[in-house]
């Protein structure tokens, strides 16, 4: 991929685009045509159990060596003991379809809250054996929510409830070693929600971006600095489709080209950008593809003009490679979307922490999050720590560095909403440090 | 063993109905745990060998048409330890739990895999279809 440069009164110079060796990992989030039986979505809380719980059990006897491991059926009054077990969180103002039907309908608000957090919320802890309740002042029931699996040391009361001393999560998992750094800056791009179609999407915007990124803008130094760019992400939210028109009726012929419009005017710009480095389009929550997690690539016949281009990868979300040995995992967003929902912490980043602490990247499905019913596997459980972790289609951009107990270091990075921010963000292989790249149109400063 | 027990049980609800003594109250409510903790309703399995569910009462009288194949991967349906058996045909469940490392009993996938003819086990799990 090469990147033409004018000399002023000299004959143009070529500049090569870096290169990244990829390596795609997204093949745990495809479907592989498995069909849907009927099953329930019993069958993945057992597998994340099974798993998370040989997990806690390795760590528990460097945490508290003495005491005895039960399950839930297995506790007996006044014994200190450890259980492990899935955490139920019981939210009173959890949305619930049995709403609609009950009596006392003024009890439900009408407007829906963004936060359902309450503080009359209380935490359970549920294994194959039963469930038990979590009393004492030790966990916040705000942090928590329903999905992940934790090792408690406590005692059984006389209430029958089970009064929490300490509580042990799985924590950071170990890292695959980080490669030595890297002697020449090669940078990576992430935009997100860029939402072509909406009454927020900027044309010209995106297009400096694409033109920025792919060399046509700016004198020899800013295409020095483009030519740097070893690869693009587009983290979710690429079309928005209105929704007046997906009400199930008929759509008359000239309100047909509104639907296909959005698409293919992404499909225009992918192809701007395929033709010069190599693309990754994740899906999001309002783009064409299947509404549950994990959500399967992007058909390739949405964009047949990108998908000629080698460059051009439609891939899972969530989504997980590697580039020159560095490892990413990212998602469109729903699953801090969703934690934000259910829970409070004090930023986005916080959010992104816990999910790796409790190495699974989305403990609400099935809980309150689409999710297929797996009946061999959890996908979602993170099993190697990742180098860069994203989420997309924030609302603003954050980034940090996440420092574990076992010498893991993580880069955090929230990928705001392009069609609102107008920002970009710039990842340097090289030391993993992360710069915002922002673009407007407004002539007034 | 189960007639043995069933006998205690019932000794011990007659005295109750007298409104008996604490003494024999608490007597009965411990000898009555015995029977629930060794009956086996929701067992996990985990440390004992499980009782089997379906002799609690010890009765064979509910044979109908299945045989012991089939009797043995009921059993195999129940045991909590594999995980839930519903949505998931028998042969898909012991591979799944073989892939977890739960080493089911390797000759039950032999019965299912040459599953043909008319007393043959079922290849679906026991409550397909009923619930």
């Amino acid at each position: 991929m090469r990147v033409d440069v004018e000399m002023s009164g000299g004959s143009p110079k070529l500049l090569e685009r870096k290169q990244a060796v990829y390596r795609n990992l997204d093949e745990r989030y495809e479907i592989h045509g498995e069909k849907y039986k009927g099953q329930q979505y019993s069958h993945i809380y057992f597998t994340r159990l099974h798993y998370m719980r040989n997990l806690l059990y390795s760590l528990v006897p460097k945490w508290k060596p003495n005491l005895p491991v039960n399950t839930v059926l297995g506790l007996e009054e006044e014994k200190e003991c450890i259980i492990v077990g899935t955490i139920y969180k019981h939210m009173k103002l959890k949305p619930s379809i049995l709403d609609e039907y009950s009596k006392e309908r003024s009890k439900v608000p009408l407007a829906k809250p963004h936060n359902f957090v309450h503080p009359d919320d209380h935490l359970i802890l549920e294994d194959e054996s039963g469930r038990v309740k979590l009393a004492g002042s030790l966990l916040d029931p705000s942090a928590f929510v329903t999905g992940i699996v934790v090792a408690l040391h406590g005692k059984e009361t006389s209430e029958g409830k089970f009064f929490v001393l300490d509580m042990l999560e799985a924590g950071l998992p170990p890292q695959i070693k980080q490669p030595p750094s890297l002697t020449e800056d090669k940078f990576v791009v992430f935009v997100s929600g860029l939402s072509i179609g909406s009454s927020t999407f900027n044309p010209l915007q995106f297009q400096l971006l694409v033109d920025h990124i792919t060399g046509h803008l700016g004198d020899e130094n800013e295409q020095t600095f483009a030519s740097q760019i070893v690869h693009f992400i587009i983290a979710g939210n690429s079309v928005q489709i209105l929704q007046g028109l997906l009400n199930g009726q008929t759509i008359a012929p000239r309100d047909q080209s509104t639907l296909t419009e959005p698409i293919k005017e992404l499909d225009i710009l992918l192809n701007q950008l395929a033709a010069a480095m190599p693309v990754d389009i994740m899906p999001g929550p309002s783009d064409p593809a299947n509404f549950s997690l994990p959500q399967q690539p992007l058909n390739r016949c949405l964009f047949p003009g990108a998908s000629a281009y080698n460059t051009f990868i439609s891939s899972t979300n969530p989504h997980q490679f590697e580039l020159d040995d560095i490892q990413f995992l990212g998602t469109s967003g729903q699953n801090i979307d969703d934690l934000f929902k259910y829970s409070e912490a004090k930023n986005k980043l916080e959010f992104m922490e816990r999910t790796l602490r409790w190495r699974h990247l989305v403990p609400t499905a099935p809980n309150t999050l689409g999710c297929f019913p797996f009946t061999d596997r959890d996908p979602f459980l993170i099993e190697s720590c990742p180098h860069v972790y994203f989420v997309g289609n924030q609302d603003k951009y954050e980034t940090t560095l996440l420092r574990g107990s076992d010498n893991q270091s993580v880069r955090l990075i929230c990928i705001p909403k392009f069609c609102e921010t107008g920002v970009a963000v710039m990842l340097n292989l090289r030391n993993l440090e992360c710069h915002a790249l922002s673009f407007s149109t407004s002539l007034n400063v | 063993m189960a007639s043995g027990d069933i006998k205690g049980f019932y000794r011990q609800k007659k005295k109750q109905q007298k409104g008996g003594i604490t003494k024999s109250v608490s007597a009965s409510a411990s000898k009555k745990k015995k029977p629930s903790k060794s009956g086996g309703s929701a067992t996990l399995g985990a440390t004992d060998p499980q009782t089997p569910v379906l002799f609690a009462h010890g009765a064979f009288d509910l044979t109908d048409d299945y045989g012991e194949d089939e009797e043995r991967l009921r059993q195999f349906d129940m045991d909590m330890r594999y995980g839930p058996c519903i949505g998931l045909t028998r042969l898909q469940r012991w591979e799944r739990a073989s892939s977890m490392g739960l080493q089911p009993p390797a000759d039950l996938r032999n019965l299912l895999s040459r599953a043909s003819g008319p007393k043959s086990p079922d290849l679906e799990c026991l409550w397909e279809g009923r619930v």
